[in-house]
């Protein structure tokens, strides 16, 4: 076990080294000079030689490709994500604000997603083929086609403009987290029913459910103790995949909604060419990931020793 | 399940015949008619510009699903070359080339998206580029698992005795048997490029104005949505019906080979 879960750290580690060197090489290689930018950016002005120069020398970006890369990394190991190259400041205590809007965000879309989706799968599945399972299968399908974006701007169309029940922009007040939760909630919902449903229904078909029935097990209990934790397995790794859902829909939920999270701190990051700001986020997403997947392959490992043995 | 079939064949057509449906140029801005109503002229009504909304879904199905196509097809070839050269090239190349899908997996797509085609610039090529890159892998795994278990397979192991050369095997023994499985993997991935695509316009960062992209038309009609909010439906409902029938076909395709597996 414990050799199994130092190759999975071997390998997360190497994963996000990955992930560092290839950002900053797209950051480096990328089109236009990115001292100038900066310099119009932040000063507003005619570009002055001088203040390119400085800018430079000041994000590391005169002394070649590894170097600027260890003068990025180095602090980034004790955890300083460097400074804008906008504003000058500090990158972390905005990026903090700004995750502190994502995660409540995240967190409830989750929690929505998760409230809709398991009723709704049990009622699926309690006659599979019934109208109420193609009704459930129906909804989600449309729901999993349903781009974040467009969901957003029709429940804005209808909550804000229409009914003028909901405020629409920004995260002045609370009830302004209900739009957004919706909208990311939804998209959760439809991907989880489909799935909830189909691994239910793959834990109703395993043979040792009638053995259990003819020794007399009653049905409700072998619903709580036989299906549902077989049903729950795939939802372990589901939920590395709606994490990734969560955020992608952040992005852009945040972006409708004018909501200043991760996503629009991103978004502004790169129409700015602030490169420290989007190499923060890029690190941060991918710490995310990586230390949750690892979870997951550890979780999964102790439910169930065979699944390391072709992977590993 | 024939309808589905019916309507992924109508938008294929559109995609293809579309431009030449359209009674209107896409692209031609005519302020005096700006933000106007449908009528017999305009079946759906114009945008901010004056352009005919029908004429740019019209010409819009163009982009998002030839680009879709364009993007998603790519990524076959490069993710089933990848995952071939995994399975066959030996433990290094495997390593490699695992830990790379790995890096590319443990990341949103869409974010690693849109921060690829934001910092090269937002225009087309940095949008297929961006997808492209951030779509491969799926295949790669599907196509590096299947050549794993056909290695012992004894046709194989005989090929290999009788001097054929490891790109004669992965032409004539892998491929065909990967197909079914990279054909399922193939619609999932259509579908998200589309998704992407529109998801990017809509963004700023894909295909630029004033071409007519489904994504990039919603976000022009956003501005609008107090005034004519129908602006705003029309090509969400032509992502939305595209991507559910690219979905259904998949799920079909799927269940379709999950029963010749049950049988053979």
């Amino acid at each position: 076990m414990t050799k199994v879960i130092a190759g999975l750290l071997l390998r997360a580690s190497v994963v996000l080294m990955g992930t560092a060197i290839i950002t900053f090489a797209l950051l480096w290689n990328a089109p236009g000079d990115p001292a100038f930018a900066i310099a119009q950016a932040r000063y507003n002005s005619f570009m002055v030689s001088d203040i390119a120069n400085q800018i430079r020398s000041e994000a590391g970006l005169d002394g070649g490709f590894w170097m600027a890369f260890q003068s990025w990394l180095g602090p980034l190991l004790v955890g300083d994500f460097g400074n804008s190259l906008v504003t000058g400041r500090a990158v972390w205590p905005d990026m903090r604000s700004a995750v502190s809007y994502t995660i409540p965000l995240a967190v409830l879309g989750l929690v929505f997603g998760v409230a809709l989706s398991v009723p709704l799968a049990m009622l699926a599945t309690k006659r599979p083929g019934g109208w109420l399972d193609r009704g459930a299968v129906a909804i989600a399908s449309l729901g999993a086609a349903i781009p974040a974006y467009w969901l957003g701007l029709l429940l804005i169309l209808l909550f804000a403009v229409h009914l003028g029940w909901l405020p629409a922009m920004g995260a002045r007040t609370s009830a302004h987290i209900v739009l957004p939760t919706l909208t990311l909630g939804l998209g959760v919902a439809a991907s989880l029913t489909r799935i909830l449903r189909s691994s239910i229904l793959e834990a109703r078909n395993q043979p040792f459910l009638p053995a259990l029935r003819r020794r007399g097990v009653a049905l409700h209990n072998l619903e709580r103790n036989h299906v549902a934790p077989h049903a729950a397995i795939p939802v372990v790794t589901v939920f590395g995949l709606e994490l990734a859902f969560l955020l992608e829909g952040a992005v852009i939920v945040e972006v409708i909604f004018a909501r200043p999270g991760l996503g629009s701190f991103l978004v502004s990051a790169i129409e700015a060419r602030d490169f420290p700001k989007v190499q923060a986020v890029v690190i941060l997403t991918a710490a995310l990931f990586v230390t949750v997947n690892l979870l997951i392959d550890v979780i999964y490992q102790t439910l169930d020793p065979r699944i390391g043995e072709h992977d590993a | 399940m024939r309808s589905v079939f019916i309507l992924v064949l109508v938008f294929v057509l559109i995609a293809v015949f579309g431009p030449m449906l359209a009674l209107h140029d896409p692209t031609q801005i005519n302020i005096p008619n700006r933000l106007s109503p449908p009528s017999s002229d305009w079946l759906l009504g114009t945008d901010a510009l004056g352009r005919g909304i029908l004429s740019r879904l019209l010409h819009g199905a163009r982009w998002s699903l030839g680009l879709a196509f364009l993007i998603s097809v790519i990524g076959l070839c490069i993710g089933t070359i990848m995952g071939l050269i995994a399975a066959q090239g030996g433990k290094l190349a495997d390593w490699l080339i695992m830990r790379t899908t790995d890096t590319f997996l443990a990341f949103p797509d869409l974010v690693a998206a849109v921060v690829i085609a934001g910092i090269l610039g937002a225009g087309t090529g940095s949008l297929i580029f961006a997808l492209t890159v951030t779509g491969w892998m799926r295949y790669a795994r599907v196509a590096r698992g299947i050549g794993l278990s056909l290695q012992t397979r004894g046709y194989v192991v005989q090929a290999q005795l009788a001097g054929a050369s490891p790109l004669s095997i992965a032409r004539w023994h892998y491929l065909p048997s990967l197909m079914p499985s990279l054909a399922v993997v193939w619609t999932g991935m259509f579908a998200r490029a589309i998704l992407g695509i529109s998801a990017l316009g809509f963004l700023g960062f894909g295909v630029q104005p004033p071409m007519p992209e489904w994504g990039t038309m919603l976000l022009d009609a956003r501005i609008h949505m107090r005034s004519t909010p129908l602006q705003m439906i029309w090509p969400g409902c032509a992502v939305v019906l595209c991507v559910l029938a690219i979905n259904l076909t998949g799920d079909a395709l799927r269940d379709t080979l999950a029963e010749q597996d049950h049988l053979a």
